[in-house]
């Protein structure tokens, strides 16, 4: 047998063995195609900043059937919720400080008055600035009821209008948060799925000691890495379709884009983590540390720096330039553009080449220190 | 020979070796009081909820100055970022500046009508093509560009003010102008909408008068109808980290106590020692105790640090009861504890046991309204997270430091926590007796 | 006479299907070296667990120190020592530390703790590595480490699950020179093993073979009891192939190897040392034989075979 042929042996016999170890451990499929799967479900529900039925409470200090209607105006939509009516600020503010409402709209004395008589009047809002979030929406959503509001009682109801404004959304018209979120996800959950797999393949050889056999035989190092990393590739690879299927399904998200391409993004990407994995598992040479190291340095920044949740572009210089550095922004990146807008190569080369990089560098350096001695 | 040991002598020597062994720890201490340190700042200059500087392209067909007053306006408050060609300017407004009340960010979302705008999206046959809107561009930026743009990421939104349209503004005509926006984070989506249509809004509503004023058919002076004055109560900046900051509190306590715990024991088992200790006669709810105690300690001290670092680095407000707080801390320490604990009899191995719960811990965090509201949650999930102790930690510490909420307001959240806590304390301790060995 | 230290009555444990205590009754008197022998599996930890209160026993009762252990194991707790088949201190902790920790658990303090620990570091030899990180010592000083710490509040029984197993020699020598002082002031020692030299050292010995107590009783009787036959050591080289012709020689009941050489019992004065040479020698083998005092592992192969047999035979 010539050295070529007998390199894809080993590396074959490697790999069978590991996928028969895999088999065997029913935790390891556990963690590799069930848990991803019913994390993705839960956090694709969980995950979401669509809101609906704000509750606010109401200080009508007129008490007059034109300040109640004004009111009905602002809460007919549904968007806006009356939760409650206290009699006076100061019991209003109470109620926002338990979190029962997260506003509060104040209709002042004599404003039936001044409606009927055409005077402007000032309604106060104050909204709860805890949660930054629904405090936008809040905000925004109370302004545009007031605009409507204002139209049905102006004088200048009917008239043409200057200015026409004409609003398309791109993308995902019905502004569907799981859109957004699901490229996302399917990138942390790999990530860390990925990750913690490796961890706990090479480290474990150690422990149990079977690695000093495999050191007594002709195998090399880097054998052992690719013979090791196939199956799990090839697990990480069910993983994916599986994450991308129950995503696609149960969140209606599209796949507009050419699937080959996202299933070569998506395989990059595994290498590239389960590289990071190995890496771990051969420097630390120990389960437990190997397995936390892997879970905190997939977890923290697949979710804070991939673009998952926050935009990359608000952050603070020294943290967009770490992102670069985090495959997980590269696949979120490459995923959105491949689901949801149906890009083509051009706009993700970019991508697919960084995750390669990514990939070569860490297997090599696994390979690197993967010296083939016991010390 | 002592006949009964005492309780207390007993309690004491688990206590001192327990400290002694995470003190040794080098590995542990750094986790335990570098890992909070590191998690807040990376969390608290990460994550920034306000939606600003997002990047659009104006594609000015008319190339006068009133389109380009027009296109600086748009960018004037900040929400949007002139980006043409992947360069960028400022429009002004930094990102960590504060806004005063009166100028928050204000929004219709693009499907309810407002003054002087109609929205609507094509909705179901798909994103169309901006050439497809009927635009003929001409000019700096051609119309196919702004749509790149828009695919490649590079701008979130694109305006178009078409050839003529300060034209037929002058004129007395309806100018139209139109705007494509990326769907693709709802978020921004929504805000950036808001602000272009708020923007045009204003502008129509002040022509609209002009035009009227100038027709002297009826007095300007009688528009009447309402003003929304908005105040922004606890947060007028809207600033995230006062927001994210007790989230990553509640975070940091559940990962070191939850999953330290379970380890802890379960390496225990996993060493032997375990059985050395109950073959003596500690009683194992002393034993229990004494482990528990130094991470509750350690509970305190993170808990402590993350209010320094967040108050000193990020200001964040402490307006309630520091009471309150401890009170608080320790009852939530009661639920992370027990379910270490608990965690710990079902683990033989020290990793099954990190595995355990972290997976526990993941989804603990992503469902407590930490990251995303439990309001935006469907109905089911929402029903789960009353049974998530952080969901009810975070809402202490946010009422508390933020809005100054005191005792009658949170007790509801205290006692939820307190039941949960002695609830999972108990089971975890009836399995770790049975368990024995 | 006072009441023996330690009473089994009928124990069985089952777990699941399997029985790994099966009808296990036994007396042992206080200040006794009790020897409980076993192959790996027979049951022997088991029983001890049970014994200690780590296990609760399927059926049966058991006495240790005059207390219950099913009613009331804490007093049971309270009055032995225990010292595990796999090292159970902490390593992390130095020396001292483990003999502090385990000295509050079983309720010293004070100045009666201090006191204590360094009687118990200068017994074990131990007090110049007092200071010494537990994980870095050599297995034997660490099994004397055990056993302190299973003495520090000088119980009346202490139990001893293979405490020199991996030891070296030396090591072991001093470790059972502590077992006597400890026997000699009146502790009862019971104590498991794989060595059976080391049996030779206790006042009697129990055999386990599959959960069941097949034998009791003094080295010597055990030996005259289950080895009654004589026997003889067969040296040279290539001596075990002999074994084949041996067989053969009238009166010999068993021929196991043993060493590189064999082991031959014979019925008593059936044949000789001599008879046994020349049927090697006429087979080609030259060989010296030697008579031998059996040992307690030809009880041990005696009384293990046998019971093998009679399974077959049962079965």
């Amino acid at each position: 047998m010539n050295p070529v042929s007998r390199f894809f042996t080993r590396i074959g016999a490697m790999a069978a063995k590991e996928t028969l170890h895999i088999r065997r451990d029913p935790r390891t499929l556990y963690l590799a195609l069930v848990m991803p799967v019913v994390l993705l479900l839960v956090f694709g529900y969980g995950v979401s900043f669509d809101t609906d039925h704000l509750p606010i409470a109401v200080v009508d200090l007129d008490q007059s059937s034109e300040s109640r209607e004004l009111v009905r105006g602002f809460t007919a939509s549904g968007e806006l919720e009356v939760a409650a009516r206290p009699a006076n600020a100061e019991e209003a503010e109470r109620l926002v400080q338990r979190g029962e409402v997260l506003g509060v709209l104040t209709v002042p004395a004599g404003a039936g008055r001044d409606l009927l008589r055409g005077t402007a009047v000032e309604l106060q809002l104050a909204v709860d600035g805890a949660d930054g979030v629904i405090a936008n929406q809040l905000l925004s959503k109370s302004e545009a009821l007031a605009r409507a509001l204002n139209v049905k009682l102006s004088p200048l109801d009917g008239v043409a209008p200057p200015l026409e404004v004409r609003v398309w959304t791109r993308f995902n018209p019905s502004l569907k948060s799981a859109f957004f979120f699901v490229p996302g996800l399917t990138a942390y959950l790999l990530a860390i799925a990925a990750v913690l797999l490796t961890a706990l393949a090479i480290a474990g050889e150690w422990e149990r000691g079977s690695m000093e056999q495999l050191f007594a035989s002709p195998v090399s190092g880097i054998e052992i890495i690719l013979g090791k990393l196939l199956p799990y590739l090839a697990l990480g690879c069910l993983q994916m379709l599986l994450v991308l299927a129950f995503g696609t399904w149960a969140f209606d998200v599209p796949i507009l884009g050419s699937l080959p391409l996202l299933f070569l993004a998506g395989m990059l990407f595994l290498v590239g983590m389960l590289g990071q994995g190995l890496l771990i598992s051969v420097v630390t040479r120990n389960q437990l540390v190997a397995t936390q190291a892997g879970a905190f340095s997939s977890l923290l920044p697949s979710l804070l720096l991939s673009g998952f949740v926050f935009p990359i572009e608000n952050m603070p210089r020294v943290l967009q330039w770490l992102s670069h550095v985090i495959p997980a922004r590269y696949l979120v990146n490459a995923l959105r553009g491949l689901m949801l807008k149906g890009v083509g190569l051009e706009a993700i080369w970019g991508d697919l080449v960084a995750l390669t990089i990514f990939a070569v560098a860490v297997l090599g350096i696994s390979t690197a220190r993967f010296r083939r001695k016991l010390a | 020979m002592p006949r009964r040991p005492s309780r207390r002598t007993q309690f004491l020597a688990v206590v001192r070796k327990e400290t002694l062994q995470t003190a040794r720890d080098k590995r542990m201490l750094v986790m335990l009081l570098g890992g909070p340190l590191l998690q807040l700042l990376v969390f608290g200059y990460a994550v920034d909820f306000k939606v600003d500087r997002v990047p659009t392209v104006v594609v000015d067909g008319d190339q006068t100055s009133e389109s380009r007053e027009h296109a600086r306006g748009l960018m004037a408050d900040g929400t949007l970022r002139w980006v043409k060609g992947g360069k960028s300017e400022d429009g002004g407004g930094s990102r960590n500046g504060r806004r005063s009340s009166s100028s928050a960010n204000v929004a219709p979302p693009p499907v309810t009508p407002s003054v002087g705008a109609t929205s609507g999206s094509p909705g179901a046959e798909g994103p169309a093509p901006l050439d497809r809107l009927g635009v003929s561009g001409a000019g700096p930026m051609p119309v196919a560009e702004a749509d790149a743009a828009l695919v490649n990421g590079d701008a979130a939104a694109a305006i178009i003010l078409p050839k003529g349209f300060s034209r037929d503004l002058a004129r007395g005509e309806t100018a139209h102008v139109q705007v494509v926006i990326d769907g693709t984070d709802p978020n921004r989506a929504t805000v950036a909408g808001a602000a272009v249509a708020g923007y045009f809004a204003e502008v129509s509503g002040d022509l609209l008068r002009a035009r009227l004023a100038q027709q002297a058919t009826r007095p300007a002076t009688a528009s009447g109808g309402i003003s929304l004055v908005p105040r922004i109560w606890f947060n007028p900046g809207l600033d995230s980290p006062p927001f994210m900051i007790p989230g990553v509190m509640a975070m940091l306590v559940i990962i070191v106590t939850t999953i330290v715990t379970a380890m802890g024991l379960a390496r225990e088992r996993e060493m032997g020692t375990l059985e050395q200790v109950l073959v003596t006669p500690i009683r194992p709810s002393v034993l229990l105790l004494g482990k528990l105690l130094p991470y509750v300690v350690i509970g305190f001290l993170d808990v402590a640090l993350a209010l320094a670092i967040g108050a000193y680095v990020f200001d964040l407000p402490i307006r309630g009861s520091r009471a309150l707080l401890a009170a608080a801390t320790f009852v939530y320490l009661l639920s992370t504890l027990g379910v270490g604990l608990l965690i710990s009899t079902i683990s033989k191995t020290q990793q099954q046991a990190f595995l355990g719960g972290f997976l526990f811990a993941m989804p603990a965090i992503l469902l407590s309204g930490v990251m995303t509201p439990i309001r935006s949650m469907p109905l089911w999930l929402q029903a789960v997270t009353y049974l998530n102790p952080l969901r009810y930690y975070v809402e202490v510490l946010r009422a508390n430091l933020l809005k100054g909420a005191g005792w009658s307001d949170l007790w509801t959240q205290l006692v939820a926590l307190l039941v949960f806590g002695v609830g999972i304390l108990f089971v975890a301790t009836m399995r770790f007796r049975k368990r024995a060995v | 006479m006072s009441a023996p230290a330690i009473v089994a009555r009928h124990l069985k444990k089952r777990f699941g299907t399997f029985v790994a205590v099966d009808d296990v009754s036994f007396e042992v008197e206080r200040g006794e070296i009790f020897g409980y022998l076993g192959a790996n599996g027979a049951g022997k930890s088991t029983t001890i667990r049970i014994l200690c209160g780590l296990l609760e026993p399927t059926s049966g009762t058991a006495t240790v120190a005059g207390h219950s252990v099913a009613e009331d194991p804490e007093a049971v707790k309270a009055s032995i020592g225990y010292m595990s088949q796999k090292f159970s201190l902490y390593l992390d902790l130095p020396v001292a530390e483990n003999l502090a920790f385990f000295g509050g658990a079983y309720g010293l303090s004070g100045r009666a703790l201090r006191r204590r620990t360094e009687e118990v570091l200068e017994l074990s030899g131990l007090a110049e590595v007092r200071d010494a990180q537990t994980g870095s010592l050599p297995g034997g000083i660490r099994q004397r480490l055990a056993l302190g710490c299973a003495v520090l509040h000088q119980p009346e029984i202490v139990f001893l699950d293979e405490p020199t197993a991996g030891v070296d020699p030396t090591a072991r020598r001093i470790f059972w020179k502590l077992i006597r002082e400890l026997s000699r002031g009146g502790t009862t020692v019971f104590v498991t093993t794989h060595y059976l030299d080391e049996a030779e050292y206790c006042a009697r010995i129990g055999l386990m073979v599959d959960g069941r107590l097949v034998a009791l009783d003094t080295p010597a009787q055990l030996k005259r009891t289950h080895v009654p036959d004589r026997m003889f050591a067969v040296r040279g080289p290539n001596a075990a192939r002999a074994s084949g012709p041996l067989r053969q020689v009238a009166g010999v009941r068993n021929v196991e190897p043993f060493g590189a050489g064999l082991h031959v019992r014979a019925e008593p004065g059936r044949c000789e040392a001599q008879t046994l040479r020349a049927a090697a020698g006429a087979a080609g083998h030259q060989v010296e034989v030697e008579p031998i005092d059996p040992t307690l592992e030809d009880v041990f192969l005696a009384v293990v075979g046998r019971s093998a047999k009679k399974e077959e035979d049962g079965a």
